[in-house]
């Protein structure tokens, strides 16, 4: 088991009100599964996914990571948690503006404190696997929507995470593009036993996962 | 790690060009203004570390009582000298006696120039730490032996070997350089001795000072000691504080006390009010550290400002690094060293502005200050500098933008608060009040320094000069010179006197007159004058008459001044007589023959002194005074007076000084503080608009889509504008409200040390504050009629 949640609340309190952004939601998933979480706006999908991926708290539940108990961990151990097991994809690709390709995906070994010659290797290795080594020295602003958002993912991988969390990877490209990002999901699931948690509107790209989770309101409504 | 902070440090810098100039720009006139008068601070501080045993030394002090008044100064008896040696020897290392520095014409062949020195007891080079070039170390064991200052050997001898030469003193006696010293360093007591004489010399050259070698009512000395090491100066200050009255019992009626006041305190603590120290220069120390302490934290407020400003475009950043491992502490850690790489570029370029601007500051200040390139302890001191500089300009940022949430700002639906800007305006607000005190003190000063220039003083000071005749040529010749210089047609009329018009340099006591009250110890201001005196000044006569050359009987005549006539208590004092108490050998009488309107002869800040003008029967004057001929230019009348002098005394060197040159002098030490406060002010108002600037550009970039909505709805570029501004002129309107009560407490405190002065106006506050708040319309206009002026298609385009 790589990560369970049980009975997870999270609710604002706005105007007396107590609006609840997650309900009771009750979620296992081992190792090597891709699950896709679907919904319509405001369904709770990405707050579920900044929860699993600890830049977000709950109010009430439990959640297991590892056989750690998250919600009893203290900020710093929680962060180095994800910073060793999870590794984040998003919408907006969010890479640093102000450093080229390859100090971008240095960043996160930085945070974990590698050495050069160490870093040198592993993003070197990664900037060939995605082939992206002739765009290296270029700024996130020099390359397309698609080519940024494989950084992303390549930034995302190269820590070595046991989980990715993909909140809309393809919103922002073209079909194209878009299909080309699930396809390298798939493969890193099949081939390299990634795990991976996508929020996705698209029946198509939810169609790459092994599983299928739907929200409404903040509720789990299928699994 | 660090390499790559300082990278995303450098390329921001680089990206926002503007900002960086504004921070960097900002924050570097701050430490340069912090450095300058950090030097300025360590040069005061460090005054007298030329002499190694500095802990050691103290000039001897006295503290007399008139009239319940307490007077103290370093003036001392000559009997004083062997009391201490006799009977206190177990607490001196040294004893040494001084005469005050005073200037004397030095002559070999045909150079003769003028240079302050003084006589000094043999164990001067010993005492003075002098360090010697030439000669021997003992060079006053030999009455007629002189010690010359490298920089004066130097102009007298050239290239030739000085020792064993003999120069004439005054163009009266040889004496024969012993040896020459190097020049004493500028920030040092003696720095301006640049020739030794030997004491004995001097008490054998003059008939007075024998005369005072029992005489303990004669404080015309100075006593210079270093203790015994097994001692404190309070324990020696506390066996000898009543030596003097108890070795004459007709000067124990003033009280004399006799103390130590330590070398340490010769240069900032060196004033007494009724007896007591009360400080001195100590206090500019203070003022100028306060000013250059709140310049830093003006600029130390921009870059907060401007950094947690611009804190929405560094939030997205903030979320990604968290998002991939980065925790608070390591976010922290980055904006601190962005901070400090910031500052140390800041630092760089205030070295670059310290090193253009010292020489002016040297002069305005009069200092001889230099960068401190070689002094491990100021590289040190100026790292730790950077590094408080970076904690507290980089601090509130770094820990407000580390603190973002990630989801927030990667959602974008990061908001900042309605309070966001609080502390951000509050800093404002602090700035601004900085900024107006200054102002307001800069013009509180200049209009005290102007108030005191514009004090009627009494005689007309313009086409006025005088001529220091120090010589022994210049007695009998009075007449002779004054016929002399007014047939040559560059003077009208001349005048000697006993000490030059702007000073007093002897006070005289022990004389009664008709209505003395019982026990009055009377202090009067002693100038010996010829019978021209007033006549040269344009010096009015209220009452009676002047000298006049008709009546023989004048020659023990008086003049006294107006303040002198009330201090005597004299209705009518034209006719009475003041007469010598003494009743051995009394002085004869002097008749009181005029009264002349109060002249300014000493601090323009205070009130005029009661004074005597007694006729100089014994060519005790050391001043020609001159009027000059009005209908000439000052240069064609100099030129026709130097030739005159020269054809009298072709030995002495020409010297002259232009009376209101010399009264303007007064002002030096006011008008110094008055222009370094001007400049600092000056800096501080631009510290402070340079982070308004910033700060109103960002704003303005943060409503850019506010501004459109309006402008579609159809609000005028003056409504925009208004809006803008309106907001920033209130943080300045409660800086001013701040800025009032504390300026006129610390400039109302500051102008009690002066007996005349300027009465604080409203206006003034008025005036400081509408110039700040104009100032501040300036500044906050510029970018917000820019803004306003945008298209607004524009603007809302940019969503």
């Amino acid at each position: 088991m790589l990560l369970q949640l049980k009975n997870i609340f999270k609710w604002v309190n706005s105007g007396g009100q107590r609006i609840f952004l997650l309900k009771d939601i009750n979620l296992s998933m081992a190792e090597g599964e891709f699950i896709s979480i679907m919904g319509p706006s405001g369904s709770g999908k990405s707050t579920l996914l900044n929860v699993i991926g600890m830049l977000d708290t709950f109010d009430e539940g439990e959640y297991h990571f590892l056989n750690e108990s998250v919600h009893a961990l203290k900020e710093k151990h929680r962060s180095n948690l994800y910073k060793e097991y999870i590794g984040f994809v998003f919408q907006s690709y969010h890479l640093l503006d102000d450093l080229t390709v390859y100090e971008n995906l240095e960043m996160p070994l930085l945070y974990k404190k590698l050495k050069g010659p160490v870093r040198k290797a592993m993003v070197g290795d990664m900037l060939d696997r995605f082939g992206i080594v002739g765009k290296k020295d270029l700024f996130p602003a020099q390359l397309s929507g698609g080519q940024q958002q494989l950084v992303g993912v390549a930034r995302a991988l190269i820590a070595k995470p046991k989980l990715i969390l993909a909140d809309e990877p393809t919103g922002n490209l073209n079909s194209q593009q878009g299909e080309e990002i699930m396809k390298l999901f798939k493969k890193l699931n099949e081939e390299d036993g990634v795990t991976i948690i996508q929020v996705t509107h698209s029946e198509k790209n939810a169609a790459y996962g092994s599983r299928i989770i739907s929200l409404l309101d903040g509720r789990k409504i299928a699994d | 790690m660090i390499k790559n902070y300082f990278k995303i440090a450098w390329r921001n810098l680089l990206k926002n060009k503007g900002y960086s100039i504004i921070n960097v720009g900002g924050l570097a006139l701050g430490m340069a203004v912090t450095l300058i008068i950090g030097l300025w601070i360590y040069d005061e501080l460090t005054y007298n570390n030329y002499y190694g045993n500095k802990d050691k030394i103290a000039q001897v002090f006295q503290s007399q009582t008139f009239n319940g008044q307490t007077g103290t100064g370093p003036a001392i008896p000559l009997p004083l000298e062997p009391a201490l040696r006799d009977g206190y020897a177990d607490y001196f290392k040294h004893i040494m006696m001084s005469s005050w520095t005073q200037d004397s014409y030095i002559k070999y062949k045909e150079s003769n120039i003028s240079r302050p020195g003084n006589y000094m007891q043999p164990i001067a080079p010993e005492f003075l730490n002098l360090e010697i070039l030439k000669g021997e170390k003992e060079g006053l064991r030999e009455i007629n032996s002189i010690m010359l200052s490298e920089s004066t050997a130097n102009a007298l001898f050239g290239d030739e070997d000085p020792i064993g030469k003999v120069v004439k003193i005054s163009n009266q006696y040889d004496l024969m350089v012993t040896s020459v010293y190097k020049d004493i360093p500028f920030n040092n007591a003696f720095h301006d001795t640049d020739y030794i004489i030997p004491w004995d010399n001097y008490v054998a050259r003059w008939e007075w000072i024998r005369e005072s070698l029992d005489n303990w009512g004669n404080n015309s000395f100075q006593l210079f000691v270093q203790i015994a090491d097994n001692t404190t100066f309070e324990n020696v200050t506390n066996a000898i504080i009543d030596v003097k009255k108890n070795a004459d019992e007709e000067v124990e009626e003033f009280n004399p006390r006799i103390f130590l006041l330590p070398m340490e305190d010769w240069h900032l603590r060196s004033n007494f009010e009724n007896g007591k120290q009360v400080g001195g220069r100590i206090k500019y120390v203070w003022l100028f550290a306060i000013i250059g302490f709140f310049v830093l934290i003006l600029a130390c407020i921009n870059f907060m400002n401007l950094s947690t400003a611009r804190s929405e475009k560094r939030a997205k950043e903030v979320g990604i690094r968290k998002s991939i491992g980065s925790q608070k502490g390591q976010l922290v850690y980055q904006f601190l060293s962005e901070s400090f790489l910031v500052v140390l570029f800041a630092f760089v370029v205030a070295v670059l502005i310290v090193l253009l601007s010292l020489n002016g500051f040297n002069e305005l200040a009069r200092k001889e200050i230099s960068f401190p390139w070689q002094n491990a302890n100021f590289w040190l001191i100026s790292l730790g500098f950077v590094l408080f500089t970076a904690l507290l300009a980089g601090s509130y940022p770094a820990l407000y933008l580390s603190s973002f949430r990630p989801v927030e700002v990667l959602k974008g639906t990061f908001q900042t608060g309605k309070y966001s800007g609080l502390p951000r305006k509050i800093l404002v607000v602090l700035q601004f009040t900085v900024s107006v005190a200054f102002i307001i003190g800069t013009f509180i000063v200049m209009q005290q320094i102007n108030h005191a220039k514009n004090r009627p003083v009494g005689y007309e000071k313009e086409g006025l000069i005088q001529i220091p005749t120090f010589a022994e040529e210049f007695s009998g010749k009075t007449d002779l010179m004054r016929n002399e210089f007014i047939k040559s047609g560059a003077v009208i009329e001349m005048a000697t006197s006993s000490s030059p018009t702007t000073r007093i340099w002897s006070n005289r006591s022990g004389f009664t007159w008709e209505g003395k009250p019982e026990g009055f110890q009377e202090d009067l201001a002693w100038t010996e004058v010829s019978s021209e005196y007033a006549k040269t000044l344009n010096l009015k006569i209220v009452e009676g008459r002047d000298f006049s050359r008709e009546f023989a009987s004048d020659s023990l005549g008086v003049l006294i001044n107006e303040t002198a006539k009330r201090y005597l208590g004299m209705e009518n004092p034209v006719g009475k007589f003041l007469k010598d108490s003494d009743e051995e050998d009394p002085n004869p009488p002097l008749k009181i023959i005029g009264v002349v309107e109060d002249m300014i002869a000493q601090s323009p800040y205070e009130p005029v002194k009661q004074g005597v003008y007694v006729y100089d029967r014994e060519d005790n004057f050391s001043y020609y005074n001159l009027r000059l001929n009005p209908n000439k230019s000052a240069s064609q009348n100099i030129a026709i007076i130097e030739r005159v002098f020269k054809q009298h005394f072709p030995d002495i060197p020409f010297q002259y000084e232009f009376v209101d040159e010399e009264y303007g002098e007064k002002f030096a030490a006011e008008e110094r503080i008055g222009s370094l406060s001007g400049i600092f002010t000056a800096l501080a108002i631009l510290i402070s608009c340079l982070g308004l600037f910033g700060l109103t550009s960002f704003v303005a970039e943060q409503r850019t889509k506010e501004i459109g909505v309006r402008k579609v709805l159809g609000a005028t570029v003056f409504n925009v504008w208004n809006m803008l501004s309106k907001d920033f002129l209130k943080l300045v309107i409660i800086s001013c409200f701040i800025a009032v009560p504390i300026a006129y407490y610390v400039m109302n405190g500051w102008l009690q040390e002066y007996p005349y002065r300027v009465i604080l106006k409203w206006w003034i506050f008025a005036l400081a504050m509408l110039g700040a708040m104009g100032i501040t319309l300036l500044t906050v206009s510029f970018q917000a009629i820019r803004a306003a002026k945008q298209n607004p298609v524009k603007s809302l385009r940019t969503e």
